[in-house]
């Protein structure tokens, strides 16, 4: 499935320079000791509205998925990161028969030739990635 | 004092081209002054919703030449909105503020030359910010969102695809039998599975039409009611349901919805349990839609509403009549004016080939944005208590 190109907005530069860098940058109010998604827009505990970033370690686990009927399928998820929050996402090197409750996610970085570097959420063990 | 809708408005739904939702709307909303024998110098109160294809709002009145007006909003919770306006303008009956009050919803997302699918998706070659990346990485339309939801509800509870055809199929039953049905070639369950994939695990069959069109009703007073042209139908009870789930650990997303606390209010004010109810109206923008619905109704307990699915409860002559007139499955996608249109044409025993048995209490339920946001109504032929 051809993904295009993803441009800034202006608000997404610290998250496209961590993607760039090969890290995982979300919002986390500091006051709160909360992590939210990268798009969040505030903190609903203290009405903060200028969030934080921070590094997420980039371990997840899987919530739920569907897959698109393109060749190949594309395998998207909602996946909760370590600290929290979930992010709707797409999987990389997965098959159908991995998908459960709960497996074990890493977030790998794709750097294309033309736009911005993005995130996809590959199976993980101990060992490093499965596949 | 109690409650009730007198008029029901519905143009011609579907393909519908050449109006624009504003014209869409102002004719239901005639048609539903006509049909209650009122005048449309007898509204005092109007309710606007609006869809995808363009915003009728608040100008309705003066496209509509309606003048000192007591209640004039535009109201929004997507797709719950319906069963909203209705208990906002019953509430505004109860309450003096006005006394004969037209809610009506139009859209026209459906443009010729386009496929249906078209009107709810997105594409481009490039993306902007995050709601670009999520869209460039797959998630373009909304089915996916509740092929999420249906996923993780499956995965969970064993509900299976074959379960949810069942739904697709009895809703299909009931469309067969409504002349306004857009589709009513009956199915199989296995029409069903083999049904191209749309995001998977939801089948083309599990997915609603997308209409253009318009429907409005007309809520008054009971008493007022007994004067008008058509038999009335009493609302008993309503309620509304936001649960605020968050997209982060401990969400009940797919699992469980808004339904859990709206159809509770609404049962409550009426005074009745699931027990009284002899059919349910219920918005099925997907079949997985109607499954969490009935199990946060407590038609059956959580994680069986694939197997009460199943059971044929559903379809004609099943104990449980639901979606009798194809819903938006499989008749015409009017956001939460599909199940109350279709709850109005029953309780006044106008279903024709395919009138319910038993009318007395009919449940109907809004569902807007992806399952963020609830509203039910109990509605019924008899006056509460009488």
């Amino acid at each position: 499935m051809d993904i295009g190109v993803l441009r800034r907005d202006g608000r997404t530069d610290p998250f496209f320079d961590g993607t760039a860098a090969g890290r995982l940058v979300v919002r986390r109010c500091e006051a709160c000791d909360r992590w939210f998604a990268p798009d969040a827009s505030g903190c609903p505990g203290c009405g903060e509205e200028e969030l934080g970033w921070a590094e997420a370690s980039g371990a997840a686990t899987l919530v739920t998925w569907t897959i698109l009927p393109k060749e190949p399928p594309a395998f998207l998820a909602l996946v909760e990161l370590a600290e929290g929050p979930w992010l709707h996402a797409r999987l990389d090197g997965v098959e159908r028969a991995d998908l459960r409750e709960g497996l074990a996610l890493r977030a790998a970085f794709e750097h294309p030739d033309e736009g911005e570097s993005y995130v996809l959420f590959r199976p993980w063990t101990e060992r490093g990635s499965v596949r | 004092m109690g409650t009730s809708i007198v008029g029901l408005g519905m143009t011609e739904l579907g393909r519908v081209y050449g109006r624009s939702p504003r014209r869409l709307a102002a004719d239901a909303v005639r048609l539903a002054a006509a049909d209650a024998g009122l005048a449309l110098g007898d509204l005092d109160g109007l309710l606007v919703s609006h869809g995808m294809g363009g915003s009728p709002g608040i100008e309705l009145a003066d496209t509509l030449g309606l003048r000192d007006l007591r209640l004039l909003a535009l109201v929004n919770s997507y797709g719950a909105t319906a069963g909203a306006m209705v208990s906002y303008a019953a509430m505004s009956v109860l309450n003096g503020s006005a006394t004969t009050v037209a809610c009506v919803f139009a859209d026209a997302p459906l443009k010729p030359e386009q496929s249906a699918g078209s009107a709810y998706n997105r594409s481009s070659r490039e993306w902007y910010g995050f709601g670009g990346m999520t869209a460039a990485l797959g998630l373009r339309s909304v089915n996916s969102h509740y092929a999420l939801a249906a996923q993780r509800h499956m995965a969970r509870y064993g509900t299976t695809s074959e379960q949810l055809g069942a739904i697709a199929v009895a809703t299909r039953a009931w469309a067969s039998g409504n002349p306004l049905a857009q589709m009513r070639e009956p199915i199989t369950i296995e029409d069903h599975q083999a049904s191209r994939w749309v995001s998977e695990p939801l089948h083309l069959l599990d997915c609603c039409l997308v209409s253009n069109g318009a429907i409005a009703v007309i809520v008054t007073s009971a008493g007022r009611a007994r004067d008008l042209a058509r038999p009335p139908v009493h609302l008993w009870g309503w309620g509304q349901g936001h649960p605020g789930h968050r997209k982060e650990r401990g969400s009940d997303f797919g699992l469980a919805t808004g339904a859990a606390a709206s159809g509770a209010a609404a049962m409550k004010m009426a005074g009745i349990t699931t027990a009284d109810v002899d059919v349910c109206e219920l918005y099925d923008c997907y079949t997985y839609t109607v499954l969490v619905t009935l199990e946060d109704y407590g038609f059956c307990a959580k994680g069986e509403g694939g197997a009460f699915a199943a059971s044929g409860a559903l379809g004609p002559g099943g104990s449980l009549p639901t979606n009798t007139g194809g819903g938006q499955l499989s008749a015409y996608y009017m956001w939460g004016m599909t199940p109350l249109s279709e709850a109005v044409i029953q309780a006044r025993g106008d279903g024709g080939q395919r009138q319910a048995p038993s009318t007395d209490v009919i449940l109907v339920s809004g569902n807007g944005g992806i399952l963020d946001h609830h509203s039910t109504l109990v509605v019924s032929p008899h006056e509460k208590g009488a």
